[in-house]
């Protein structure tokens, strides 16, 4: 009695380590990011140093921090609302390719506009953001995951183009994966 | 003299929910979301595997044996019930702890988070906004088995001062017992791995997004 059902424990295991499309999704974003990163590094050079430039401006405040705070909150909210619609055709049978390359042009669109969201000044301390006051402690970190999130929206952009699910599918993965490397060390979850 | 109350099946399940429980609030606050969805589907193999069980186990396991009416409970707060497993009051609080954690994984399911990166395998048959709410709701539900395992935890510290310990019989499946109760009646084991194969097949094809049958 026992012995089976210490079997039956094993079965069960063997459940979580049978894996669906979105693990093997997952895992395959990851196998190809440092891949993917190193190939559009040259390309989007100058993307990297805006960014950089971006944050080390001069603070800004008053109603010109306010705005660009509220600039921030519509244009993260665009993008979550866009990747969430992508999901949902992409995770189904036959996905909408015009709106796919639709949602693709938006993100790699305010991606690029991301750069101006994060000047010093417009942190929790100035009005209700979810962005934490460590983007501008690690300005250099911070910088960085923004141009990886830059370069997976306009590679994933350039998938969206070809037509090729497979390649979008993954692809979207691996902007996920820059959006989440970014939301977890840097939002916090008073975002809402 | 110790006599059994809770079978091998019973005991797994209980410990399993309350580990998988902390492990999927655990997961969800570290940035682990991908695994808080295995460990809800795992939660849900243990209800669907423990909902069978509560048909065919072992005579302690079933709800027949403990799901009572007000009456019984009356009686049992008067003292006046003898029996073996759960008594009428603690039923109440096994049958609305089930339900919550049901209600949790039902949400968790069509639920999707913020960013279009992860979802629940059944988010696509409800729509980006009844997902958005379902997360929502799921986020406060959780407050709601907090409370119910509270009640829980409480209840078993209340008995535990009157002198009743009810942790170690849910490790060893044994207990001293008033001798007028009758004995439990233990289910086959094969009946055990039979249930739990149809939870594994049920939440595989939950996980594949319920797709119809016959396609």
């Amino acid at each position: 009695m026992r012995i089976a059902m210490f079997a039956a424990g094993a079965a069960y295991v063997l459940l979580c380590a049978c894996g669906g499309p979105q693990t093997s999704q997952a895992n395959n974003s990851q196998a190809n990011i440092s891949n993917e990163s190193r190939a559009s590094n040259s390309a989007s050079a100058s993307t990297t140093s805006n960014g950089m430039a971006m944050l080390a401006a001069g603070p800004v405040s008053g109603q010109q921090a306010l705005a660009v705070m509220h600039q921030r909150h519509e244009g993260m909210e665009t993008i979550g609302k866009t990747a969430k619609a992508l999901k949902r055709e992409l995770d189904g049978s036959s996905p909408n390719m015009t709106a796919v390359r639709a949602g693709a042009a938006q993100i790699a669109d305010l991606s690029r506009k991301a750069s101006g969201w994060f000047p010093a000044g417009t942190g929790p301390d100035v009005g209700k953001t979810g962005a934490k006051p460590e983007i501008w402690q690690n300005p250099q970190d911070f910088a960085s995951k923004l141009h990886n999130f830059q370069a997976a929206a306009a590679t994933f952009n350039q998938a969206a183009m070809s037509g090729d699910v497979n390649l979008i599918k993954a692809k979207f993965g691996e902007l996920g994966q820059a959006c989440k490397a970014c939301h977890d060390k840097y939002r916090s979850e008073m975002h809402h | 003299m110790t006599q059994p109350v809770w079978d091998l099946p019973v005991r797994l399940v209980h410990w399993l929910l309350a580990a998988l429980i902390a492990f999927s609030w655990w997961s969800v606050h570290n940035h682990h979301t991908d695994w808080h969805i295995w460990s809800g589907c795992a939660i849900l193999t243990l209800l669907i595997f423990r909902l069978l069980w509560g048909f065919v186990g072992s005579s302690t396991a079933r709800f027949s044996n403990f799901v009572r009416g007000p009456r019984t409970v009356a009686a049992y707060l008067r003292g006046k019930w003898a029996g073996l497993g759960h008594t009428p009051l603690g039923a109440l609080s096994v049958l609305a702890l089930l339900l919550a954690v049901a209600i949790q994984v039902g949400l968790g399911l069509i639920a999707q988070d913020e960013d279009g990166i992860y979802a629940g395998p059944l988010s696509r048959l409800v729509s980006s906004d009844a997902s958005d709410s379902a997360r929502d709701i799921h986020e406060l539900w959780f407050n709601v088995i907090l409370a119910l395992i509270a009640l829980h935890v409480g209840a078993i510290i209340f008995y535990r001062i009157r002198g009743n310990d009810l942790t170690r019989p849910m490790i060893t499946g044994r207990a001293v017992l008033a001798q007028q109760a009758v004995p439990m009646r233990p289910a086959k084991w094969w009946v055990a791995v039979l249930c739990l194969a149809v939870s594994i097949g049920l939440v595989r094809w939950v996980i594949a997004g319920a797709p119809p049958f016959g396609s």
